[in-house]
């Protein structure tokens, strides 16, 4: 099982809803482009590797410094995000800046979400 | 867990809160306070359903803003105190609980803490309490929710101190029509 693609698990569940469905697409869209392309799908692959949706493990060691720092506060989220440290965020802040560090926590957090709904199969629920 | 800010406001004079600290993104801001709007302005699923699952994520997640904070519309809708109290480990027995909303309160803990949760009767209970439109809407309410308080603890916004506080409903801003 890999993690949640396209539109993932919510927006699918919204399908009845085409106008609340647009709103969160919209949300999501914007919380990934103010980061980049590659980065999202890093956190997006850590986060449903910590779930265990994700076949193929990341690589660390191909990943430069900056990114690997991302990758590893990304695998925090899932379980582990009231025992984040000060230094942790501000090592991050500090790669990021902060406008970047703000859309990286949605993003990360949203992804954390949408794995879980993911398990629970929303989909399947909202569709019954 | 930090109750000091880990990221500065963005607007000039006010102290760093969930509004000013996302105000460093003003798109994210803009989609997220419409999509918000629109959720909680939709009556498919009643606001207190909304709110029962709110609390309880605020519980699971630890998150001392979203567990002080009440929304006015489920107040109307009678969720009192003595209700809130009840949505604890425990919630199963509660008399003051209405079956619909103890199975949502199955789902909100599934979603948020074990997936195992909402196998056999579980899922059925919830399918038989709520339609598969309200589930949907239930499903992106959690998603919110868990993922909001993720937010507001990482970046620092947890109140040191903070009583219960009612606000008024969020709703949809007539100019983002």
């Amino acid at each position: 099982m890999s993690g949640p693609a396209g539109g993932g698990p919510v927006h699918a569940a919204l399908a009845g809803d085409p106008v609340l469905a647009e709103h969160y697409a919209a949300f999501r869209a914007k919380a990934e482009s103010a980061l980049d392309a590659r980065l999202v799908a890093l956190i997006r692959e850590a986060i449903a590797a910590v779930h265990g949706m994700e076949a193929a493990a990341i690589d660390d060691t191909a990943l430069d410094d900056r990114t690997r720092v991302c990758v590893t506060y990304a695998r925090r989220i899932p379980f582990e995000h009231t025992a984040i440290t000060d230094p942790e965020v501000a090592a991050l802040v500090a790669h990021l800046g902060e406008p970047r560090f703000v859309a990286f926590s949605v993003v990360a957090a949203l992804a954390d979400a949408e794995c879980r709904a993911a398990l629970v199969d929303l989909p399947g629920l909202a569709a019954a | 867990m930090s109750t000091t800010p880990r990221v500065s406001s963005a607007i000039p004079g006010e102290p760093a809160h969930f509004g000013s600290v996302l105000a460093h993104q003003p798109d994210i801001a803009e989609s997220f306070f419409a999509l918000y709007g629109r959720f909680w302005g939709s009556d498919v699923l009643p606001a207190r359903i909304k709110e029962v699952a709110r609390m309880r994520n605020a519980r699971v997640t630890e998150c001392g803003f979203c567990r002080n904070v009440r929304f006015d519309k489920a107040v109307a809708q009678g969720l009192g105190e003595e209700v809130v109290d009840d949505i604890a480990d425990g919630y199963e027995t509660s008399a003051k609980l209405t079956d619909t909303e103890k199975a949502v309160l199955k789902f909100t803990d599934a979603l948020i803490h074990d997936p195992e949760l909402l196998t056999g009767d579980a899922r059925a209970a919830l399918q038989r309490h709520l339609t598969p439109a309200q589930i949907a809407e239930l499903g992106l309410g959690v998603t919110l929710f868990l993922a909001l308080a993720k937010a507001l603890i990482t970046l620092g916004l947890e109140p040191q101190e903070m009583g219960r506080t009612v606000l008024p409903t969020p709703a949809v801003l007539e100019a983002a029509e």
